[in-house]
């Protein structure tokens, strides 16, 4: 029987399925929030009241309000964060094992910002 | 292994080379817009922490000019992006209905309605319709 060589596993698949995870919530719910977070009261889609504090905060921390913060903020970021690695890849700016650490590093501590904002924002 | 490797010459402003390559480099540099944006959803999430005051204060920041021109081109992007991201779908995984492969356009525009679904059910959320009456 031939020796068994050991393989040094990609983590690649990870990356990959959060960059694309993220781009389909990028496709499919970021125009949507744009439009109505960013034109909606200059549109005259939404009222004053309708983005108060009161129902913002009601609707947010409403215990499936992490999905939306997953949905809208942590998965993009990591969508983002991927193009990044191989756009300085492809620009031949940075070619490191440094650049992908900084650009995941990066993804992944605005996600743990971002839960703990919206924690602090439960709890507090 | 022979003597003198041929090694191609790869300069750093390949992609401006071909319309292809350009149009894959502005692809990819639809997430700078989107960063952006993402940092005021960030930035709206912990002003909703800090109370009444810091939240109206973020809903004014968000109405500022250079802020609505960034997340406009944020908008534009993300559209983009779209575009590109579902013709893939037919590609990727093409569905079989009733024994014949569904048309790769009828996938696209599948995913297109999702969008407007996805907008009428979040402006619904937001309260849309009953904030104004």
């Amino acid at each position: 029987m031939a020796a068994t060589k050991r393989y040094q596993r990609s983590d690649e698949p990870i990356w990959w399925s959060l960059f694309s995870a993220g781009g389909v919530c990028v496709a499919m719910l970021i125009p949507a929030l744009i439009v109505l977070l960013v034109f909606g009261p200059w549109l005259g889609l939404l009222s004053a009241e309708a983005l108060s504090y009161q129902r913002m905060s009601a609707l947010l921390y409403h215990p499936l309000g992490v999905l939306f913060i997953g949905a809208v903020i942590i998965l993009p970021l990591f969508h983002a964060m991927h193009r990044i690695h191989h756009g300085l890849h492809d620009l031949q700016w940075a070619h490191s094992s440094l650049a992908k650490w900084l650009c995941y590093g990066s993804a992944v501590l605005l996600s743990l910002l971002a839960l703990g904002l919206w924690l602090l924002g439960v709890f507090v | 292994m022979s003597r003198k490797p041929y090694q191609p010459s790869m300069p750093a402003n390949w992609w401006l080379k071909h319309p292809a390559y350009r149009f894959y480099m502005l692809r990819e540099a639809t997430v700078l817009p989107l960063l952006f944006f993402i940092g005021s959803l960030l930035y709206g999430l912990y002003c909703l922490s800090q109370g009444e005051a810091s939240w109206l204060g973020w809903l004014n920041w968000m109405q500022q000019p250079w802020v609505m021109a960034l997340n406009a081109l944020a908008l534009l992007a993300s559209l983009f992006h779209a575009f590109t991201f579902f013709r893939l779908f037919p590609q990727v995984m093409p569905l079989r209905l009733g024994g014949r492969t569904l048309p790769a356009s009828w996938m696209v525009a599948g995913q297109w309605l999702g969008v407007l679904l996805v907008f009428l059910a979040l402006w619904w959320l937001l309260g849309g319709y009953h904030g104004s009456n």
